[in-house]
């Protein structure tokens, strides 16, 4: 008896033994706040911390160090970053995205309000080599007024490079502020062939968009690579306003969506 | 029966990896709390499903089961963390919010049953139709034996012959007396054993 009662005893432990799904800690700790790590990466800005949780990724700053990052982390998060001790396989996908790749990266941005989060949504479907003015943002989102809500949004963006706010300039087509400072905004934007040199002198001479006549549309200067090159063509026209385009006939481009529909 | 109890010892009397993991905890709670999910998940998980007989709720209530003992945790000071006996200390809040799952409903215990009604395994592991066929009826049987005992014999041989605790850890997990749990544990087995008998 003694021998099947322990036969039993060991068999029901066994038959009755759980193993925790990999998923189960990952939830459990991000029910309580605690699951981002952190590391830093190679960027086109230099040398970045970039951190995450299950969501996705929740920060990418740049920091004097680490203790500074873990500071700025709890400060705006009231969380903890950690270290990261082990590779994760995020971590790949992150390095990817910040070389130019087009890989899909999950954020976190659960401590964004739903305005931000709309406005970053919004940056987020600005292509590389192209840019948008903060008002086009506030006009998109039905809000045409919010362009300086527009602002502090980007500006309070938590995962800057992955969601592209420096692709966000003023109306002026002046590339304006940005998190890493203006001249790596200016770096950045250039480096993904947006002509930003000539477009700001455009702007300057209140040239707010370009009309492309074998197209028979009108588009922002800033809208691809390739519409500064082109503008020398007789094929294209340098334009003050939206009224003069319709009064040429000329419809609004459909990729960068010049006037509200 | 009492001379045959040595071969049911745990290996384990000290909980090693939860001093190391207390004091962990007394530096720096946030950073060492992952470890103890990591560390723990197995065991808790485990003893919910034995009492619960559904992986899902199990799961859910092993998550609070963390929940409750991070919350905690912020709250104590340094010197009473790095005392803490932790596997003890996180049974003794499973056992709780077991209580709470089960209160007014009938316990099953393993009563993990496919959808006909026929009982299968929390375990991971699948054992060949063959073992599958031999070993169901054992510990179907203790599953019922145990579901028979009285909570306090229960709580008492669970963590003694099932979670393997020690007598210290099981008396500071169910806040009694050592004397007290001995007690009970063996009262319980003997009720098992008895209930087993009786079956075969």
């Amino acid at each position: 008896m003694t021998e099947r009662l322990r036969r039993c005893l060991d068999d029901f432990r066994a038959n009755t033994q759980c193993t925790a799904s990999p998923e189960f800690a990952s939830v459990t700790l991000d029910r309580l706040g605690l699951a981002d790590r952190y590391t830093t990466l190679e960027s086109a800005v230099g040398p970045v911390y970039v951190a995450w949780n299950p969501r996705g990724v929740s920060a990418v700053r740049q920091a004097d160090d680490k203790d500074a990052f873990e500071r700025w982390f709890r400060k705006r998060f009231t969380r903890r970053a950690l270290p990261a001790t082990s590779p994760a396989p995020i971590v790949n996908d992150i390095r990817r995205a910040l070389e130019g790749e087009d890989v899909k990266v999950d954020v976190d941005l659960r401590d964004c309000t739903r305005f931000e989060v709309a406005v970053l949504h919004k940056a987020q479907e600005i292509p590389s080599g192209h840019a948008r003015p903060y008002a086009w943002i506030a006009r998109e989102l039905d809000n045409p007024r919010a362009v300086r809500a527009v602002g502090s949004a980007l500006a309070n963006n938590p995962v800057p490079l992955l969601i592209p706010c420096h692709r966000v300039v003023r109306s002026d087509y002046a590339s304006g502020e940005y998190v890493f400072g203006p001249a790596k905004k200016r770096t950045l934007l250039e480096h993904e062939g947006l002509h930003l040199h000539e477009i700001e002198e455009l702007g300057k001479r209140g040239i707010r968009y370009i009309g492309q006549l074998e197209d028979n549309c009108f588009c922002l200067p800033t809208c691809g690579a390739d519409l500064i090159p082109e503008l020398s063509t007789t094929r294209h026209v340098e334009l003050h306003t939206a009224d003069e385009a319709l009064a040429m006939g000329l419809h609004p481009c459909s990729t960068c969506r010049p006037i509200a529909a | 029966m009492t001379a045959a109890l040595p071969a049911f010892e745990p290996t384990t009397s000290v909980d090693e990896v939860g001093e190391l993991l207390a004091h962990a905890l007394a530096d720096d709670v946030d950073s060492a709390f992952e470890q103890v999910v990591r560390t723990y998940q197995d065991r808790i998980l485990s003893v919910a499903a034995r009492a619960l007989g559904d992986r899902q709720r199990a799961e859910e209530v092993a998550q609070d089961v963390f929940v409750r003992a991070y919350r905690a945790l912020r709250t104590y000071d340094r010197p009473r963390i790095r005392k803490l006996r932790l596997r003890s200390w996180l049974y003794a809040i499973t056992l709780n919010l077991i209580r709470n799952a089960v209160r007014g409903k009938r316990l099953r215990i393993v009563g993990l049953e496919r959808d006909d009604g026929s009982p299968r395994p929390i375990a991971d592991s699948k054992p060949t139709p063959e073992s599958q066929a031999e070993i169901r009826d054992d510990w179907q049987m203790v599953g019922g034996a145990i579901a028979q005992l009285s909570p306090k014999l229960r709580d008492a041989f669970v963590l003694r012959y099932v979670e393997e605790l020690s007598y210290d850890e099981i008396a500071d997990a169910l806040s009694q007396p050592v004397g007290t749990v001995k007690a009970n544990a063996h009262r319980g087995l003997m009720n098992v054993r008895a209930f087993l008998e009786e079956q075969s």
